[in-house]
Formats: structure tokens, C-alpha cells, sequence
């Protein structure tokens, strides 16, 4: 669906995008985290011929991202950090302006949208909040009911009741085959429940790529308690983070097995604990320091 | 949205990935007898919807007991309890079902550690459960 291929974005010599893979396989929903300013909208907008990359290449569906054709444009959906609509129409008037540069636009599965998530079709685009706002652009999105769906932070703007709605809504969607979409996000627990694969982007690089779960699996925290002094050369290889005190130490690891158990049970004398981490913890551990991580992306 | 609850307790930010909850909790209904042979699994979509969760999860944690030989797929139907073994288990592999068990135990022996129980101790209190659970079946 996706293809990103050693892509960079320089704006006025400050470097965002520093060469940037990512492959997008149909039916995927893959969550795009990354701290706030890491890059997500820049690459998302690369990606849809909407910024011009300085180096690399994105290509959606077939198409050159720079040039997509119609057909391609009319296959895809996205919805904007910030909705950006017509203030003087009515919500009613936006929809129908839409809705007819489409040939496949589904009207009732709109009106459905609308009803669900009390749009006020009535009301002038103009003053509807920051929240409204942004349900608009997801329907307006939706609309044509498009094979690959990019969101930018979708849910930022919406309060959590209206968060929780519109994922139903994105779960409903994804139940339908070959329905792929990517969506960029700071909220882990959003991610938790909607993605099967996440892209971490860390300073302009994919430092992770790979299956949820298979993350999950595979980063835990140590605890490790010794019999005695830990010596300060105390280091467990491929660790993400370690810190020794006394006989204690706390190690993350980004390649779980059981034998490292194991291991470290003989080697130090030690009683060692694993503890699973959920997706926030993975990202601050990720985030700590500035080390380069010993994680390898996964397939 | 169907309003009919689903018996799994599903958390999406907890740090085990929610196929391994799903499995995790069929077998402990199973072990519970809550689940019985010929039983019907909640549908896949039923789940992702009463869980707000992506089906794709629920389908895969559903595939993994399949081939566990946990449940049965039953076309036009979903997935089905299977049929007891002789020694009264589920017939998933031997090494995968103590690997289930012994992930249980794990956070127990821990407390047990900080509780200040010996290994002989924590041996008399699991001999005295197992020997109490069989009296009650």
C-alpha cells in the first residue's frame, strides 16, 4: 500500500526526515508513535504527495506520492491534524460539497457517521469546536469509503467518551478485508487496541518496526537481586537500560528469552524477576538516554 | 452493538499482549470448568466489540488454541470446545500448557520470596491446595 524508501526532509537546513523505511502490506493497521515533534506529520505528509521529499521515495498504491493520480487519490482517505474546512457552510453543505467530487461516496453510512457522533449538520462550520471539528474531517474522510486510511492524530482534539466512539467506528472499519490504515498517535492505549503492528519514529529514524505484540513479548524489565555486591562492570548484552545499586540491579531488555533467565541466575548469583511492560513503558524506555538500542525491528 | 456480555476481562495497556490474555483466560475458564466441552466461544467479532479491540487479535489468540487443540472450528458456527483427553485436559502440548502454568505460579513464588517462605514451605502449601482441590472433585 505504502512504500518509503530512505526518505529525508530538510526544512531550511534542519533535518527532520533522516532516511526513513517503512512498507505498509494491505490489511494492516499500523500506529505511527513518536514524541511530539519527532517527524510523525512530516513523514505522513511526505508520504501522501503532500510535502516534497529532499531525498528517497514514497510511493502509494503504485503512484509516485509526488505525482498520484486521480485514481489513486480516490482510493485513499486522510484526515489532518488540523481539519481545515469552509467556516461560511453549513456541516450539512460541507458533506455535500464533498460528497460529489466522489462517484462511490456511501450517503447512508454518512448520515449513520453523523448521527452516532451527533454532528450538528445544521450548524455553521465556523464556530464548531476544536473536537467537532475534527469528527468532520473523519467523516469526510470516510465518506468514500477508501481502501487505505491515513489519520494524523485523530483523536487528539476529541474528549474520551468521543474517543472511545470514534474507535469503535475505526474497529468497525478494519473488520472489513484489506482495509488498511495508518495512524499516527502519542495515546499508547489507543494504539493498544486498534493497531496489529506499530512504527516507532524517534528523531527523523524508525527505531522500531514491527508486530505489537511481538514487541510486547519481547521487551521486559529485570529485576535482579544478588546474593552479593554487583560488580560495577555488571552489564547484560543487548540491554536497553541498566542500573546497578548494591546487590540490586534493573535491566530492560529489547530481546527476551528465557534462557537470559537462566543466565543471569548462574552468572550473578542472583534471583531474577521479569516484569512485562506495556507499550508507554516500552516508549519512555526506548526514550531514555541517547543511546542507539539494541532492537531490531521485526517481521 | 451487541449489549450481551463476553466472559473474558480484557486489557488493552496491560503488558501482556491481549491474544495471550484471551488465551490465557479460555484456559483458566476451562481449568474452572466454566467452559465445558461443546461450549461455543463468543464470536470473534463479538469479543472485539464488547472489548473495543482489533478482531485480527481476538482471530489470532482464537487460531492458537485451535491449534492447541483447545477448541474446534466449526464451520457456520465458530469455535467449539473440544472433546476432553483421557488425563482430562486440554490436549495442547505438554511443554505449553506447563509453560502456561508456570507463568501463573511466577508472580506467587515471588510474594512467597518477599513473604519469607522457604522452598520447603512453599512445596507444603501447594501440596496441601492440590491435595484440598481434589478432595472437593
Amino acid at each position: 500500500m505504502i512504500e518509503i524508501n530512505q526518505l529525508e526532509k530538510h526544512f531550511d537546513g534542519k533535518q527532520v526526515l533522516r532516511g526513513v523505511d517503512l512498507e505498509i502490506a494491505p490489511g494492516t493497521v499500523l500506529g505511527l508513535l513518536g514524541q511530539n515533534g519527532c517527524g510523525k506529520t512530516t513523514l505522513i505528509k511526505c508520504a501522501l504527495g503532500l510535502l516534497r521529499p529532499t531525498g528517497g521515495s514514497a510511493t502509494v498504491l503504485g503512484d509516485d506520492a509526488w505525482h498520484l493520480s486521480a485514481d489513486t487519490k480516490a482510493r485513499l482517505g486522510y484526515v489532518p491534524q488540523e481539519v481545515v474546512s469552509y467556516p461560511w457552510m453549513r456541516v450539512r453543505q460541507v458533506i455535500a460539497y464533498t460528497a460529489a467530487f466522489y462517484p462511490n461516496w456511501n450517503g447512508p453510512f454518512v448520515d449513520e457517521l453523523c448521527r452516532r457522533w451527533r454532528l450538528p449538520l445544521e450548524d455553521r462550520v465556523g464556530p464548531l469546536s476544536v473536537g467537532q471539528l475534527q469528527t468532520l474531517g473523519i467523516v469526510l474522510a470516510l465518506g468514500h469509503e477508501p481502501e487505505l486510511l491515513v489519520l494524523d492524530e485523530p483523536v487528539a482534539s476529541l474528549d474520551p467518551s468521543a474517543r472511545r466512539r470514534f474507535l469503535r467506528t475505526l474497529l468497525e472499519i478494519i473488520d472489513q478485508p484489506n482495509r488498511t490504515v495508518l495512524f499516527s498517535t502519542h495515546i499508547t492505549s489507543d494504539l493498544e487496541r486498534v493497531a496489529s503492528r506499530v512504527a516507532i519514529l524517534r528523531e527523523g529514524r524508525i527505531v522500531f518496526h514491527g508486530e505489537l505484540d511481538s514487541l510486547k513479548e519481547r521487551v521486559k524489565r529485570l529485576h535482579i537481586a544478588s546474593r552479593q555486591e554487583l560488580p560495577r562492570s555488571f552489564s547484560v548484552p543487548g540491554a536497553l537500560r541498566c542500573e546497578v545499586e548494591g546487590t540490586a540491579a534493573t535491566v530492560s531488555v529489547g530481546d527476551f528469552d528465557d534462557r537470559l533467565v537462566d543466565e543471569m541466575q548462574t552468572t550473578w548469583d542472583a534471583e531474577v524477576t521479569v516484569h512485562d511492560l506495556n507499550l508507554e513503558e516500552i516508549f519512555v524506555e526506548m526514550h531514555r538516554g541517547n543511546s542507539e538500542f539494541g532492537l531490531r525491528s521485526s517481521e | 452493538m451487541s449489549g450481551q456480555p463476553i466472559p473474558f476481562e480484557i486489557h488493552p495497556s496491560s503488558g501482556v499482549p491481549i491474544y495471550r490474555q484471551l488465551v490465557d483466560q479460555v484456559y483458566a475458564l476451562l481449568a474452572g470448568g466454566h467452559l465445558c466441552e461443546g461450549d461455543l466461544l463468543p464470536s470473534v467479532r463479538r469479543v472485539a466489540r464488547a472489548a473495543s479491540v482489533n478482531p485480527m487479535t481476538v482471530s489470532k489468540a482464537y487460531s492458537l488454541l485451535e491449534s492447541q487443540g483447545a477448541v474446534v472450528r466449526v464451520r457456520g458456527q465458530g469455535m467449539r470446545v473440544a472433546p476432553k483427553n483421557q488425563k482430562g485436559q486440554a490436549s495442547g502440548r505438554l511443554e505449553e500448557r506447563k509453560e502456561q502454568f508456570g507463568r501463573l505460579l511466577e508472580p506467587a513464588l515471588h510474594r512467597a520470596q518477599q513473604l519469607g517462605l522457604s522452598d520447603t514451605e512453599v512445596r507444603e502449601v501447594l501440596d496441601e491446595l492440590v491435595h484440598s482441590l481434589k478432595r472437593q472433585s
